[in-house]
């Protein structure tokens, strides 16, 4: 009998520990499964295509039977030996070295001289921000009539100044330049949004005891300004080397990658790989170094931005 | 922490596995592209209407328009829905949807020289079992010919294109330069001398455009001209015949309009022709079928022959449309039905009487020979054009890939127009297209 009692005292002991066990599994997945739908979504929109991209890069497709064929790494080498493939990287390198640099600084300028308070900031604000609500493609277009060589707005105000026309677009020296100003035109004033956000985050009173201690300007910037704008200043730089190293559509309207390839940047060879010569897998092939350049690019600059605080 | 990037990982290979089970539903449901075709053969059986969609050129928009009305009216069962996009466009269009194996497009434009590729990518259906003529028998051969692979006609031929040297009488009047003789072909050499004559900068008027400024379809004569070849025997090369030294002569002479004499303005193709119907052009070098809008614009105009280089051949630019049947088309019996209305039916009239398209059936041919509607100015434009398709059309070069070909040596020629040294923009895509031609060796 007491070994009985003892026999269900141990189950009892048991089935409550058991229990207690399923409840803290069910402690666990709880958030998981809270997380789940995201985590589908996850999957399905920004893993999966990265998956198959990688996997489409290892394959190519046959003539005539239309069959895709394994090949390894093949499209991978082809590139490797392929002087517009290195052509293409070198733009894009240099693309990316001047106007990533460029729009922050001139972002973050025009955010400090958008965050004094004088009157009518708001308007000011608002015309800052109008480029932003113009679709690149139609800011393409705008710009391709205003820069055109022959009958272009912006030369006849060179002419105009005594100063000689210029090809613009239609200069293997200038062409990318030109990008660059129109790419920037268009998203300065959308990446100084968050710096002006974060600019009005930062303690007034910072700068009032500051001020009392006798802080000229430039050392309220550096040991104030500066260091309370990291948090934002980390988002703006990784979110403009994305959007840059992906950028495509102006130099696809306006310049089709030239002249004599200057402005072929590896979004537009990739582009033209698959849907101008319909070879998917030398495109996919670049699409998978070019992420793997971006999360270099990005993980270099999230490690040297990392705020202190 | 170490469980926990497992379980993602799983997560990630279990949810691939999944989209890979569905990519081979999706290709099962490919593979039985034929039982759906018979279902919807079926359905037309049983009265209901079949709609076929065709992918095409935006300047087609009124003959096409007309052909479709025609077509439904003969043929109440069958709704034609007509799809349109400028050129470079429709190129992307074509590539976009049928390597995804597209079954939304049923018909589509086939740039003639672009049959062999299509038919490589799999992407036309071939139409001798569709078509109940001798083609040779109804289309011209050169058409035929260039619609034809490995013995297969893979399209049908919808039009034929020439080109004709349009001026502006009121200019040439205001410079006191008497007009060009209608038969009378004039040279290079001469047409720049008369252009240096006409440009007025002052007055803001240039002496002479292309019309498809940058593009290899007009500008081969030039190189044709010179006999130059543009492609190695086999289609495989460009090195060495794209920039040879003849190839190069002929597109100094594209250089120098622009960038030399300054006879030309560094326009894009899209301008080209209201540049000359605005007066801020006095020679244009023209489509034909470019007639009824220059007729609209009440310009007072003059037509004669397209030009060539002293001491050189006489070439001028041909080819033009085909109409292919799409291999993914759901309704092939019912798109051989329009096909055949268009191209060798009542539709092949109606795209020549209303879209005013340079035919390449042999019964509308003679028709233009012989009828003396088009002894008169202005329609003897289509005159000329009918007789230089037939006597000095210079094909474009034959090779399956004149897609990657074709793209190349535009950026080359727009380049060239737009300041570039023409032996650098051509040695420049040489290996380019050379390196994209490799994967045609064997085919």
């Amino acid at each position: 009998m007491v070994k009985f009692l003892n026999k269900g005292k141990y189950l009892k002991k048991m089935l409550l520990g058991l229990g207690d066990e399923m409840k803290s599994i069910k402690n666990i997945s709880t958030p998981y499964l809270f997380l789940l739908p995201a985590l589908i979504g996850l999957l399905l929109f920004k893993i999966y295509p990265i998956f198959s991209a990688f996997l489409q890069s290892l394959f190519t497709r046959q003539f005539l039977t239309v069959e895709q064929v394994f090949v390894g790494f093949a499209n991978y080498s082809s590139l490797f030996t392929d002087p517009v493939f290195w052509n293409s990287l070198k733009v894009t390198a240099y693309f990316n070295l001047i106007i990533n640099p460029l729009q922050v600084i001139l972002a973050f300028g025009l955010a400090v001289l958008l965050n004094y308070q004088i009157r009518a900031i708001p308007i000011f604000r608002g015309i800052n921000f109008i480029p932003v609500c113009i679709s690149i493609p139609t800011a393409a277009i705008l710009w391709d009539i205003m820069l055109s060589p022959e009958q272009g707005v912006v030369n006849s105000i060179l002419i105009s100044l005594n100063l000689s026309p210029q090809p613009f677009l239609a200069s293997d020296s200038q062409a990318l330049l030109s990008l660059i100003a129109i790419a920037s035109w268009r998203g300065i004033g959308y990446w100084a949004l968050f710096f002006l956000a974060g600019l009005q985050e930062v303690p007034k009173s910072l700068y009032e005891a500051a001020s009392i201690d006798g802080a000229n300007l430039w050392q309220r910037f550096k040991n104030i300004t500066f260091p309370m704008m990291k948090r934002p200043l980390t988002f703006v730089v990784v979110s403009v080397t994305v959007a840059n190293m992906l950028l495509f559509s102006p130099m696809y309207i306006l310049t089709s990658g030239g002249p004599k390839q200057s402005t072929n940047v590896l979004m537009l060879e990739s582009y033209n790989n698959a849907f101008l010569y319909s070879n998917m897998g030398r495109a996919n092939a670049i699409v998978v170094i070019i992420l793997l350049i971006t999360l270099v690019v990005i993980a270099i600059q999230f490690k040297l931005l990392r705020p202190k605080h | 922490m170490k469980f926990r990037i497992v379980l993602l990982i799983c997560i990630g290979v279990m949810s691939a596995f999944l989209f890979g089970c569905s990519n081979n539903a999706s290709q099962n449901v490919n593979n039985d592209v034929s039982e759906n075709e018979n279902q919807s053969e079926n359905q037309n059986d049983s009265g209901e209407t079949q709609t076929i969609s065709i992918l095409a050129h935006s300047n087609y928009d009124v003959g096409l328009s007309s052909v479709i009305e025609a077509f439904e009216d003969a043929n109440p069962d069958i709704e034609v829905n007509l799809e349109l996009a400028p050129f470079n466009e429709l190129m992307e269009s074509i590539e976009i949807r049928l390597s995804a194996q597209s079954t939304d497009i049923d018909l589509l434009f086939v740039d003639a020289p672009l049959v062999a590729n299509y038919t490589l990518k799999g992407y036309l259906e071939p139409l001798d079992s569709y078509l109940s003529i001798d083609p040779n028998d109804v289309w011209v051969e050169s058409a035929v010919n260039t619609v034809t692979y490995n013995n297969e006609l893979m399209a049908a031929p919808l039009n034929n294109s020439s080109m004709v040297l349009f001026y502006n009488k009121e200019l040439f009047d205001k410079k006191g330069i008497p007009y060009p003789e209608q038969d009378d072909r004039m040279t290079w050499e001469e047409l720049v001398e008369i252009a240096l004559e006409l440009n007025d900068r002052e007055d803001g008027v240039h002496g002479f455009t292309f019309d498809r400024l940058d593009r290899a379809y007009q500008l081969l004569p030039l190189a044709d001209s010179l006999g130059a070849s543009m492609l190695s025997e086999d289609g495989l090369t460009s090195k060495g015949y794209t920039n040879s030294p003849v190839a190069v002569e002929a597109f100094t002479f594209y250089y120098n309009l622009f960038n030399e004499w300054n006879i030309s303005p560094r326009i894009s193709e899209e301008e080209s022709i209201d540049y000359f119907t605005s007066g801020r052009v006095a020679m244009f070098l023209g489509l034909s079928h470019s007639l009824p809008r220059l007729i609209d614009s009440n310009i007072d105009f003059g037509i004669t022959l397209h030009p060539y280089f002293e001491g050189g051949e006489i070439a001028t630019p041909t080819g033009s449309w085909s109409i292919g049947i799409s291999k993914y088309s759901e309704q092939k019996e019912a798109s051989a039905k329009f096909l055949n209305f268009l191209t060798v039916g009542d539709g092949a009239d109606i795209m020549f009487k209303d879209g005013g398209i340079l035919p390449v059936h042999l019964e509308l041919i003679d028709h233009i020979k012989n009828d003396p509607f088009y002894d008169e100015f202005p329609h003897i434009a289509t005159r000329i054009a009918a007789q230089e398709s037939e006597e000095t059309a210079s094909p474009r070069p034959l090779t399956p890939g004149y897609l990657e070909w074709d793209s190349n040596m535009n950026r080359a020629l727009q380049d060239i127009k737009n300041g570039t040294d023409p032996q650098d923009a051509l040695d420049a895509i040489v290996d380019v297209i050379d390196r994209l031609l490799e994967r045609y060796e064997g085919y």
